[in-house]
C-alpha cells in the first residue's frame, strides 16, 4: 500500500514538475531502462548517471523506473527469448565473440539472455515511450492538469519533505 | 534550455565516491557471499568462507577458513582448508575473467564430520542437480542380489506340466512309432513273400517227380530260386530300413530321459534358494560400498565435464541467482584468448585421517584448472606423493572426446566401517589400505575399488532378531581378520558391468550350502518326485511301445527270412540229388 502511495506521490510531483512535457518523458524513457532490464548491470550505471547529468526529470526517471519494473518481471520470458535468438545467430557470434574478450564489456553481463533482450527491447522501446509520453503530458496539463493543482491532496502532497529533497533534481528552466 | 544539469555533477561524484567507499569496505563481504553461492552452485552442497580478503593491488586473494560440505554424505564435509592463499593476475578481471597463477592450500583435512546437512544439490534446474540426478540413476541400475539369511526357507514354485519338455517329446515320439509300424507293416506286404514263397513250394513238388532229364522242371526250379533270392534281397533292404528306424525310435527313448533331465533342472530352477555362490555373495555384500564409490567419481566427473567443456563454440549455462528470471549466460571463447576461469597452479598441503592421533601431512600439485580446456591447450593434471600415498589423476577435455582418469592407492588410512546388507553385521576394516581407479574416455567406463586390512573386527547389530544362520555366519566370520575387496566397473556408461569378489565370499557360502543344504535338498526330492509323477505316465506307454514294436519287427522279419531259406535250401538240395552224376 506504501508502494503505491509513493508511486502515486511521485506521479503526481512528475506532472506537475517544472519541467517541460519533454524532459518528463525522456526521464520516465530512461527510468524505463532502469526499471525494466536486470538493475545490477554495469550500463544501469551509466543510464543513472545520464539521468543525473542530462537535464531530464529525475522525478520522471524515478516514476519510469518504479512503473517499469513489474512490467519487466512480466516480460522476462520474452527478454530470455529475445536475448537467447540474438545470441545465438551464428552471423552475429563473431561480434559477440569480441565483445566477451574486450575489457569492461563482460561486466555489462551482456552474454546474459534476459540482460540483452531487456536492455535490446528497452531501447527499441526508448523513443516510442517518449514522444508517447510526451504527447499524454501536454494534453494532461492541458487539460486536467490546472484543477489538480488547485486540489487540496495536491498541496498536501507537494508540502511534505519528501517534496524538498527531490526539487534538487527538478528539471532547470 | 542547457542540456546537461551541470550542478548535479557534485552530487554524482559524491555518490559514486560513497560507492568506492561501500565497495571497499564490503567488497570482501561481497566476494565471499559471491564465492559461496558460485561453490555451492558447482559442488551441489554447502560452501562456508569465514573470512576472504581482496588485496587488488598485490592481486591476492586469500580465504580463511574454507569448508565444503559432502554432496553425498549428510553430516560429513567434502574437506576443509585452514587458508588458501591466491596470487591473481588483475587485469583479466576487466574481462569478467579468474586467472590464478599460483595458489597455496594449507591445511586441507577430508571427511571431517559436520553439525548440519551440508547438501543443497543445486538449484533444481542447474546443472549440479542434473548430475546428481544422473549419477544417482545410474547408480541404481545395478541389480545386487540379496543373502535370504534372516528366515533361510526355500520356497518351491508351481511345476507346470506345459512347461516339462519330456511330456510333449514323448507324445511326439509315440507318433512316430505309430508312423513307423505302419511304414514297415506296408514294407513287409509288398514284398509279396507267400506268393514267392508258395511258387517255391510247388516247384519243390514237381522236382520231387521229376527225372534229371526233364529239363524243364529243372529250369524252373533256377527261376524259382533266382526268386527266392531276389525275395531275400528285399528282406534284406528292409531289414536295413527297418533297423535305422528302430535306432533312431531307441534314440527317441534315450531322449526322452535327457528330456527328464532337463525337466529336473528346470524344476530345480524353480527352487527359491538363496545365493549360494560366491560371485553373488561378493555382490550382495560389497556392491553397494563399491557402487557408491564409482558414483561419487562418476559425479565429480561428470561435473568437470559440465563446467570444464570441450570445444570453443558459445555455450550456455544457468544465469546468475536474482529476483530476475536468471536466463542463460553465454560464454564465447575465443582461440589465444583467455579462458574464463584458469588456476595455473596449486600447491596443496593436506591430511587424510585428520581424526587420526597424529595425524599425517601430505603435498599435492593440481595444474590446469580451467573453464575452456580448448583454449588453456592442456589437460588437468593432479598427482600427490608421499611414502603411503600416491594420487594422480587426469581431466582431459582439450579434444572433442575427453577422457578422464584418476587413481589414488592411500595406505595405512583408517577405513571407514562397512554396513553388509542383508546380514545384522558390520565390519570395521581398521587401519588399510584403499585403492581406487576411474578411467572415464567419452562414455566407456572402467573403474576399480579394492580395500586390503588385517585387522578386521566385526560388530553384530543387536537390534535384529537373532536366527540359527545369523549366529551361524556370525561364529564363521567373526573369526575373520583378514579383508580383501576388489570390486570393478566396466562398459558404457548406459551399459555398465559390475563385478565384486572378496575373501568372505567363499566362507559365506559354504556356510550358507551347509545351512540350507538339507533343505534344499528335501526340496529338490520333492520336486524331483512331482516330475516324475507327471512325466513317467507319459513315457513309459511310449518306452513299452517301442520296445513291443522292436521285438515284433525284427520277429516277422526273422521269420519270412526262415522261410525264404527254408524253400530255398530245400530246392538246391533236390536240384543236386537230380544233377547228381551216377555212375553205373
Amino acid at each position: 500500500m506504501l508502494t503505491l502511495v509513493k508511486l502515486l506521490q511521485s506521479l503526481v510531483k512528475a506532472l506537475h514538475s517544472e519541467g517541460t512535457p519533454g524532459q518528463l518523458a525522456a526521464g520516465i524513457a530512461l527510468g524505463s531502462i532502469l526499471g525494466l532490464t536486470p538493475l545490477l548491470s554495469l550500463h544501469n550505471a551509466i543510464v543513472f548517471a545520464l539521468i543525473v547529468l542530462l537535464n531530464v526529470s529525475f522525478p520522471g526517471a524515478m516514476l519510469g523506473w518504479a512503473l517499469f519494473v513489474p512490467i519487466g518481471f512480466l516480460l522476462d520470458p520474452l527478454f530470455d527469448s529475445i536475448g537467447h535468438t540474438l545470441l545465438f545467430t551464428p552471423s552475429v557470434t563473431p561480434f559477440f565473440t569480441s565483445l566477451y574478450n574486450m575489457p569492461v564489456v563482460p561486466l555489462t553481463n551482456f552474454n546474459n539472455t534476459v540482460t540483452l533482450g531487456s536492455l535490446v527491447f528497452s531501447v527499441v522501446f526508448f523513443l516510442p515511450l517518449f514522444f508517447a509520453t510526451r504527447w499524454g503530458v501536454t494534453r494532461y496539463r492541458a487539460t486536467i492538469g490546472e484543477r489538480v493543482r488547485q486540489s487540496k491532496w495536491y498541496r498536501a502532497v507537494t508540502a511534505s519533505k519528501l517534496y524538498n529533497i527531490y526539487r534538487l533534481f527538478r528539471p532547470e528552466p | 534550455m542547457r542540456i546537461f544539469r551541470w550542478r548535479a555533477i557534485g552530487p554524482l561524484l559524491v555518490f559514486t565516491l560513497l560507492a568506492g567507499v561501500l565497495w571497499v569496505l564490503l567488497a570482501d563481504r561481497i566476494a565471499r557471499r559471491a564465492a559461496e553461492e558460485i561453490g555451492t552452485a558447482i559442488v551441489g552442497a554447502k560452501v562456508e568462507i569465514q573470512k576472504l580478503h581482496i588485496d587488488l593491488t598485490n592481486g591476492d586473494v586469500t580465504v580463511r577458513g574454507l569448508t565444503v560440505a559432502s554432496p553425498h554424505e549428510a553430516l560429513k564435509n567434502l574437506f576443509q582448508a585452514d587458508e588458501l592463499t591466491a596470487d591473481i593476475d588483475v587485469l583479466p578481471l576487466l574481462e569478467k575473467k579468474v586467472v590464478i597463477d599460483r595458489l597455496a592450500a594449507n591445511g586441507l583435512r577430508f571427511g571431517t564430520p559436520r553439525l548440519t546437512d551440508g547438501r543443497t544439490a543445486g538449484r533444481p534446474d542447474g546443472v549440479t542437480a542434473r548430475v546428481l540426478a544422473e549419477t544417482r540413476r545410474w547408480s541404481e541400475q545395478f541389480q545386487v542380489p540379496a543373502i535370504q539369511l534372516a528366515t533361510g526357507k526355500i520356497d518351491v514354485g508351481t511345476l507346470d506340466p506345459r512347461r516339462l519338455s519330456a511330456i510333449p517329446a514323448a507324445e511326439a515320439l509315440s507318433a512316430r512309432a505309430d508312423s513307423s509300424r505302419r511304414a514297415w507293416q506296408t514294407g513287409l506286404d509288398s514284398l509279396r513273400l507267400a506268393a514267392t514263397i508258395d511258387s517255391a513250394t510247388a516247384t519243390l513238388t514237381r522236382l520231387r517227380g521229376a527225372r534229371a532229364t526233364d529239363l524243364a522242371a529243372l529250369s524252373d526250379a533256377r527261376r524259382a530260386i533266382d526268386h527266392l533270392k531276389q525275395a531275400r534281397g528285399r528282406v534284406t533292404a528292409l531289414e536295413r530300413g527297418v533297423t535305422g528306424g528302430l535306432a533312431a525310435l531307441r534314440a527317441g527313448v534315450a531322449g526322452l530321459d535327457s528330456a527328464k533331465q532337463r525337466d529336473y533342472a528346470f524344476a530345480r530352477g524353480l527352487l527359491k534358494l538363496p545365493t549360494l555362490d560366491a560371485p553373488e555373495i561378493g555382490l550382495a555384500l560389497f556392491a553397494p560400498s563399491a557402487v557408491a564409490q564409482f558414483q561419487r567419481a562418476l559425479y565429480w566427473t561428470q561435473l568437470a565435464r559440465a563446467h570444464m567443456p570441450p570445444g570453443l563454440l558459445p555455450r550456455a549455462e544457468q544465469g546468475p541467482p536474482r529476483a530476475r528470471r536468471s536466463g542463460s549466460t553465454v560464454r564465447f571463447p575465443r582461440e589465444h584468448a583467455l579462458p574464463g576461469f584458469l588456476l595455473r597452479t596449486a600447491e596443496l598441503s593436506f591430511q587424510l585421517d585428520p581424526t587420526a592421533p597424529r595425524p599425517k601431512r601430505y603435498a599435492g600439485r593440481l595444474t590446469g584448472l580451467t573453464s575452456d580446456p580448448a583454449l588453456y591447450g592442456r589437460p588437468t593434471l593432479f598427482e600427490a606423493s608421499a611414502p603411503a600415498v600416491t594420487a594422480g589423476a587426469m581431466l582431459d577435455h582439450v579434444h572433442a572426446t575427453a577422457r578422464d582418469t584418476a587413481g589414488a592407492t592411500v595406505q595405512g588410512v583408517r577405513l571407514p566401517v562397512i554396513q553388509l546388507p542383508s546380514l545384522p553385521m558390520a565390519l570395521d576394516p581398521g587401519q588399510g589400505t584403499a585403492q581406487l581407479g576411474f578411467a572415464l574416455r567419452g562414455d566407456t567406463i572402467r573403474a576399480r575399488w579394492a580395500i586390503r586390512s588385517t585387522h578386521v573386527q566385526w560388530s553384530r547389530d543387536s537390534a535384529v532378531q537373532r536366527s540359527t544362520g545369523a549366529d551361524l555366519l556370525w561364529r564363521t566370520l567373526s573369526g575373520i581378520s583378514d579383508l580383501q575387496v576388489d570390486a570393478g566397473v566396466t562398459g558404457t556408461l548406459s551399459q555398465p558391468r559390475l563385478s565384486v569378489r572378496s575373501n568372505l565370499d567363499a566362507a559365506i557360502a559354504a556356510r550358507l550350502r551347509t545351512m540350507l543344504g538339507e533343505e534344499a535338498a528335501a526340496a529338490e526330492r520333492r520336486l524331483r518326485a512331482e516330475v516324475d509323477r507327471q512325466v513317467d505316465p507319459a513315457i513309459a506307454p511310449v518306452r513299452a511301445r517301442v520296445t513291443a514294436l522292436q521285438s515284433e519287427i525284427t520277429g516277422r522279419l526273422a521269420q519270412q527270412r526262415a522261410r525264404l531259406d527254408q524253400a530255398q535250401k530245400d530246392l538246391e538240395s533236390r536240384l543236386r540229388e537230380l544233377t547228381r552224376i551216377r555212375l553205373p
